[in-house]
Order: structure tokens, then sequence, then C-alpha cells
């Protein structure tokens, strides 16, 4: 009888526990209110160590200024799949993730309420395909190639393979994190690797580079690092997002013009000498809010960019690799981008 | 015995049911609690090929935990061989005690994941750093209980075995061992459950195929049902290995609990 009860007692207790719980997770997905200004109360921004602009940002302290009755809150994130969770927990307005994350959380059964009003950066230089003996793709085969799994660079090897005329079952691919691949490459275990600087670096001093992300995006298959803004927050404080995307406009204009000063802020948060960051800089391809609004990446207002059409591609990999239920159809990916919102910041 | 299949059998009921109304309230997007029916859809996508993809990752559910197993079975079989030896040998001999006591508890309280990326460079990215990580798990806790249960042994058997003719060297494994083994067999139980705690440390690094690298795989894609489907496997096996000990424990020293 008591143990009824008791059991009772127990499910009602957990039912009672998740109404509260989820009391709260609205509260917080709605935001902290507004200013009397229409400038929202917080803004929280979960950003990446990627030496691009958004690093300029945050080192000189632009939205803060541009924002001045707005507490923003910088919370450091190690991949994409982790902005998408804290996404979907309504804990993050403005985040960064790679276009893969990107693509599964616009896909269902995720269907986060983001969209893209800013590419970071276009992936060059800064992950290639590095061998230690082959010199050519095809002469990987059955050799045992090394990626972190569900990062841009696995997206990309599987592309450089396919391009290279082999498939995924003709190589031996492990999941080994940066750091883990400098230990196996040293020690003789992979034969390759598809990994970023600055383990990259390393080893191309005993390796050779058969593929970059630049070549492979010229050849269409694009990899990007990403900012997703929440849906709700975009449409509630178009101010506060147009000045966000101002001062990562003014990031990209600093680096061109002012290369030391740009080196030197990415240098402080990365904590490298400004000119090894300038070097991480440089293999990244920078676009400014303009080049951002052509028909090659974001678009304009009802003339969605192509960009769009990578998303998709990149939705088609995920749906082989069984990550995702089914491919969305293409408007998904179209509607997904803010070319409004892009176009608001940064008119004529 | 009816009576405690009933209960238990009733609250793996009611957990599920719980289980199942929370999922049906929707208060929480499917992504923070999978409903009982897409974890169970998951169990049918992994376990089977579909779509030209075999099971999760390439490897069907059973080669996961397979692998898994595998690597439990061997580290804590290392571990509990060396522990046993090791514990004699701390227990019996001062020396040896005052030598290795500290070090084996300074090895305990590693936690795993701090000296993996060790084993990485040391032996690479395949089996052994994981089957060494496992070892290095289970070892101390079955190397503790020996030690302290060799010391508990009563002094009485030791002089009745020498006084009856017992040799020196037969002390150790026809005394001192049979009355250690009730405290050496829990002390086996722990170290298969520390085993089990590390293995999805273990399977961080080049993991797949293992339940840990399927979770940790699953997790980066936000794909819970599947992680859930990953613990519930886990957890599944280790209460039937569980039981398995219990019921070679009660085998083995039939007499615990009674002298």
């Amino acid at each position: 009888m008591n143990k009824t009860y008791g059991l009772a007692l127990g499910a009602v207790l957990c039912l009672g526990l998740a109404a509260c719980s989820s009391g709260t997770g609205a509260a917080k997905a709605s935001g902290g209110g507004e200013n009397s200004d229409g400038t929202p109360k917080t803004l929280r921004i979960g950003y990446q160590l990627i030496p691009n602009g958004d690093l300029v940002v945050k080192d000189q302290k632009w939205l803060e200024q541009a924002l001045p009755k707005t507490k923003i809150t910088w919370s450091r994130f190690d991949s994409g799949g982790d902005v998408n969770t804290a996404m979907i927990a309504g804990s993050l307005d403005i985040g960064l993730a790679g276009s893969s994350p990107v693509t599964k959380g616009l896909s269902a059964p995720l269907n986060i309420p983001y969209k893209v009003p800013w590419i970071f950066d276009v992936i060059g230089e800064n992950e290639a395909l590095v061998a230690r003996k082959a010199t050519k793709i095809t002469e990987l085969r059955g050799k045992k190639i090394a990626t972190p799994f569900s990062s841009t660079a696995h997206y990309s090897l599987l592309a450089a393979l396919q391009d290279g005329g082999l498939t995924e079952s003709d190589v031996k691919i492990v999941d080994l994190e940066p750091q883990d691949i400098q230990a196996a490459w040293t020690r003789g275990d992979i034969d390759a690797a598809y990994v970023w600087t600055p383990v990259l670096s390393e080893l191309e001093k005993t390796g050779k580079v058969l593929v970059t992300s630049k070549d492979l995006a010229a050849k269409g298959k694009v990899t990007a690092d990403l900012a997703v803004v929440r849906t709700a927050f975009a449409g509630k404080y178009p101010k506060a997002l147009t000045l966000w995307l101002q001062q990562q406009d003014r990031a990209i204009k600093l680096i061109r013009s002012d290369k030391a000063t740009a080196a030197a802020a990415v240098g402080r948060q990365l904590n490298l000498p400004p000119d090894q960051a300038g070097k991480q800089i440089d293999q990244l391809v920078l676009l400014d809010g303009r080049q951002q609004a052509g028909p090659q990446y974001i678009g304009a207002p009802g003339r969605p960019g192509a960009f769009a059409q990578n998303l998709f591609s990149a939705a088609q990999f995920l749906k082989a690799q069984n990550k995702i239920p089914s491919v969305p159809e293409q408007t998904v990916f179209q509607q997904g981008l803010a070319a409004k919102e892009l176009a608001d910041a940064f008119p004529g | 015995m009816l009576r405690a299949v009933a209960l238990r059998a009733g609250g793996v009921l009611a957990l599920l049911a719980i289980w199942w109304a929370v999922a049906a309230t929707h208060l929480w997007s499917e992504v923070f609690v999978p409903s009982p029916g897409s974890v169970w859809h998951q169990l049918l996508q992994t376990s089977t090929t579909h779509d030209g993809q075999r099971g999760y990752a390439g490897h069907l559910l059973y080669e996961h935990l397979w692998a898994s197993l595998r690597r439990i079975l061997l580290g804590s079989l290392y571990g509990v061989v060396g522990g046993i030896v090791l514990g004699l040998v701390i227990g019996l001999v001062p020396t040896v005690r005052a030598l290795l006591g500290p070090l084996v508890t300074f090895v305990r309280t590693l936690p795993p994941l701090a000296y993996f990326s060790l084993l990485i460079i040391w032996f690479g990215i395949d089996e052994s750093p994981k089957v060494i990580l496992l070892f290095v798990a289970a070892l101390p806790p079955v190397a503790v209980a020996t030690a302290e249960a060799v010391r508990g042994v009563h002094e009485d058997y030791v002089f009745a075995a020498r006084s009856l003719g017992a040799r020196r060297w037969q002390i150790p494994l026809r005394i001192v061992l049979p009355s250690a083994l009730p405290e050496i067999m829990t002390g086996v139980r722990v170290a298969v459950g520390v085993a089990y705690t590390t293995v999805v440390a273990a399977e961080t690094v080049n993991g797949v195929p293992g339940i840990g690298g399927m979770i940790r795989d699953a997790q980066r894609y936000n794909q819970t049902d599947v992680v859930v489907l990953g613990l519930l496997t886990i957890g599944a096996s280790g209460l039937l290995i569980d039981a398995l000990l219990q019921l070679a424990e009660r085998r083995l020293v039939p007499w615990r609990g009674r002298s």
C-alpha cells in the first residue's frame, strides 16, 4: 500500500518538476526584455576560437560600444553541435557554427528556428588533406585517414575522395580530434589526415598536401563558418541585429586595411603571437557585407543566394551519412538565409 | 521469488510509463526527451541495414556492443589478474606494502580522461590504449580489496596450516587466497563497474565501433534518441554481467556470510 503511494507521489513530483523547469526555460527563451530605446536588455553570443572577424569584434569590444544599454555575454563553444543544443534550449541569441551543423539544425527533426545572416569565413587553405607518402588521392586506396567526425573537414574529406574517384569504403576513415591526429601521425598510425591549423601546419612539415578546402570550394563543395541568429530575436530586435552585422563588416574592413591591429586582436584571443595569427587569418576567405549580399552567397531579398545550394548539398551528405532522416526541400535553406536582415544592415 | 520478479518488472514498467508520459506532454523538444517510440525506432534502425547504410556509422548495434564488451572484458580480466597478484604481494610483504601502497592509491584517484592522452601518444589509436586504460582503471579496486582481505585473514588459519605441515609456498595459495576470496570478489565487481564507466572515456578516440563512440557521434548530431539507446544498451549489458558475477560469487564462495 505504502509503495503504491510512494510511486504515485514520485510520478506527481516528476511531472511537477517538469512543469516548473519548462516554465523557467520559456522565460529564458524570451530573453530579458527590452530597453526604452528598443534594444534588447541582454544579448547572448556563442563564439568559437576561429581566426575571423568575430574575434576582432570581441577583442575590440565594438558590440559593447554599439549597444551600451545591452548586457552582452560571450560564451565559448568548441563545436557547432553544442551551439545547436544551446539554440534549442533558447540559451543563445547569436552563435557560430560550421555549415554542416547549421544544415543539420535547419533540417528535420531539429528544425531549429534560426537563420543565417552572416558568413564569418569561407574555409580556404586552413583545412587540407595531408598524406605521408601518397601523391595523388587514388594512392590512398586501402589507407587509414583520420579526421574529426561531423566537422567541415569530414565533409570535405568525403568530397575529396569522391572527386578523386574513391568511395568511403575504399579507405579506412577514423574519427580523431586534431591533437590526437598529431599524435597518431607522429607515431605513424595513420597514412593521411584531413584537418585544420595549427595541427595542419605540423603535418605539412613531414607530409604532402593533396587537396585543400579552397580547391574543393572551387569545385562547388564550399564549407564555411556561419552565424546563426534566433528567428524570434531577429524579428524582435532588428536594430540590434543590424548593429551586430555592421560590427562584423567593420572587422572585415579592419583586417583588410590595418592587418597588424586586427592580427594583434585575434592573437590576443587565441593566445598566439600576432604574426602567426595573421598567417591563420590569411588562410580564410573573408567577405564584407556587400560581397555577402551578392548572388554567390546570401543574396538579396527575394533572390536567395547560391549558398542555399551548398547547404542543400550538405544535407544530401548528412542523409547519406544517416545523420538526418530525409533531405529537406531546397526552399528550407533559401528561407534559412537572412537576406532581408543583411540588406537592411547594408542598404544601397 | 515470484514477488521479487513482479516487483522488478513493475518498477521497470512504471519508469517506462513515466518516461512515456513526460515525452507525450511535449513540454520539452524531442531533442531533450526523446520518446520511447523513437528510441525503439532507433533500435530497429541501428540493428538493420536500410537505405544502403549498415546500422549506425557502418556497424550494427550488436557490433558496437561487442566491441565495447570486448574492451571491458579484456581490461577487467587483466586488471583482476594483476590486481590479485599485486594485492597478495602488498598484503603479505610489508616492504612492498610500504613501496607500492601509496602508488596504488595514487593511480586509483586519477581520472581516466586525464591520462588517456598519454596512452594515445605511447600506444597509438587502436585497441591497445583502450584496453590498457581499462586495465589501469580496473586494477586498483582489486588490488586494494585483495591487500585488505589478505591482511584480515585470521592468523589461526595460517598457524594451523603450518603446524599441520604446510610448506611455505602453499600458505598464500591454499590458505590466504581462499579466506580472502569473498572480499576479492567484491573488489572484482567494483572493478568491472569501474571498467564500465571508463569505457566511454576510452572510446573518445577512434571509438567506432563501440557504444561509447556511437554515443559520442550521436551527441554531435543532436541525435538524442541514439544517445538514450546507447545508454540503455550499455546499462542492460552491465546488469547482465553483474548478475553473472554474483552467480560466480555464489559458486566460488558459498560460505560467504556463514562463517
